[in-house]
């Protein structure tokens, strides 16, 4: 019947979207800083899983590290870019 | 009175609506499974044989339906929740998920969006 919605979402002959980013595979013991990135809409692959990311959300970079479950899911997904409304009493009126 | 799967229905009922009554069936499983068993789309329950109505509880035992379809769903979104993602948190804090507005006429993701959905 329907094949899954993330299949719909984007034409299956275009593949997924890879983003050209920086990603060294460290010798053990060594660290590596997290990648920074503004590459939201880069989807995540099988060899992202274990990294940190840096993911820009317009305003600020969030740390992500990329567990087994992310993959296929876009970096933007795990950066939220909105605010929760509070309310701000204003002094001067 | 005819045992479907655990459940008790009245012989003058329909078969389709007993059938439409288990979470996961609806129209078109329902239609499937009659189908498979050469019942007419009208029949009642009470004018099946016996054997028939085993032979369609064996259907619906292979079947995901009722409580093990519910587990899953609620799996699928405790997934989304524990990753981080976008959509998990909307469907923590009960807000349509897919990029509705949100000024007006929630009532729906109010009422069931939630990590622990219902159905």
């Amino acid at each position: 019947m329907f094949p899954s919605r993330a299949l719909l979402a984007r034409s299956v002959w275009k593949g997924p979207n890879i983003v050209p980013l920086p990603i060294v595979r460290p010798a053990p013991g060594q660290k590596v800083p997290p990648i920074k990135t503004q590459a939201r809409s880069a989807t995540i692959l099988p060899n992202f899983v274990g990294l940190k990311f840096q993911v820009h959300n317009g305003k600020i970079y969030h740390d992500v590290t990329i567990t087994e479950d992310m993959v296929g899911h876009k970096l933007g997904e795990f950066s939220p870019t909105r605010k929760r409304f509070t309310y701000k009493q204003s002094k001067n009126k | 009175m005819v045992f479907i799967l655990g459940n008790t229905f009245h012989e003058s009922q329909l078969l389709k609506k007993c059938l439409e009554s288990f979470y996961g069936i609806g129209h078109q499983s329902s239609s499937r499974i009659m189908a498979k068993f050469h019942i007419f789309p009208r029949a009642k329950v009470g004018s099946l044989p016996n054997k028939t109505i085993l032979a369609i509880t064996a259907e619906l035992s292979t079947m995901k339906i009722e409580n093990e379809l519910r587990r899953q769903l609620r799996e699928n979104l405790s997934r989304l929740r524990d990753m981080g993602s976008y959509r998990g948190r909307r469907h923590a804090m009960g807000l349509p998920v897919r990029g509705q507005r949100t000024r007006s006429q929630i009532t729906t993701a109010r009422k069931l969006n939630r990590v622990d959905r219902i159905g």
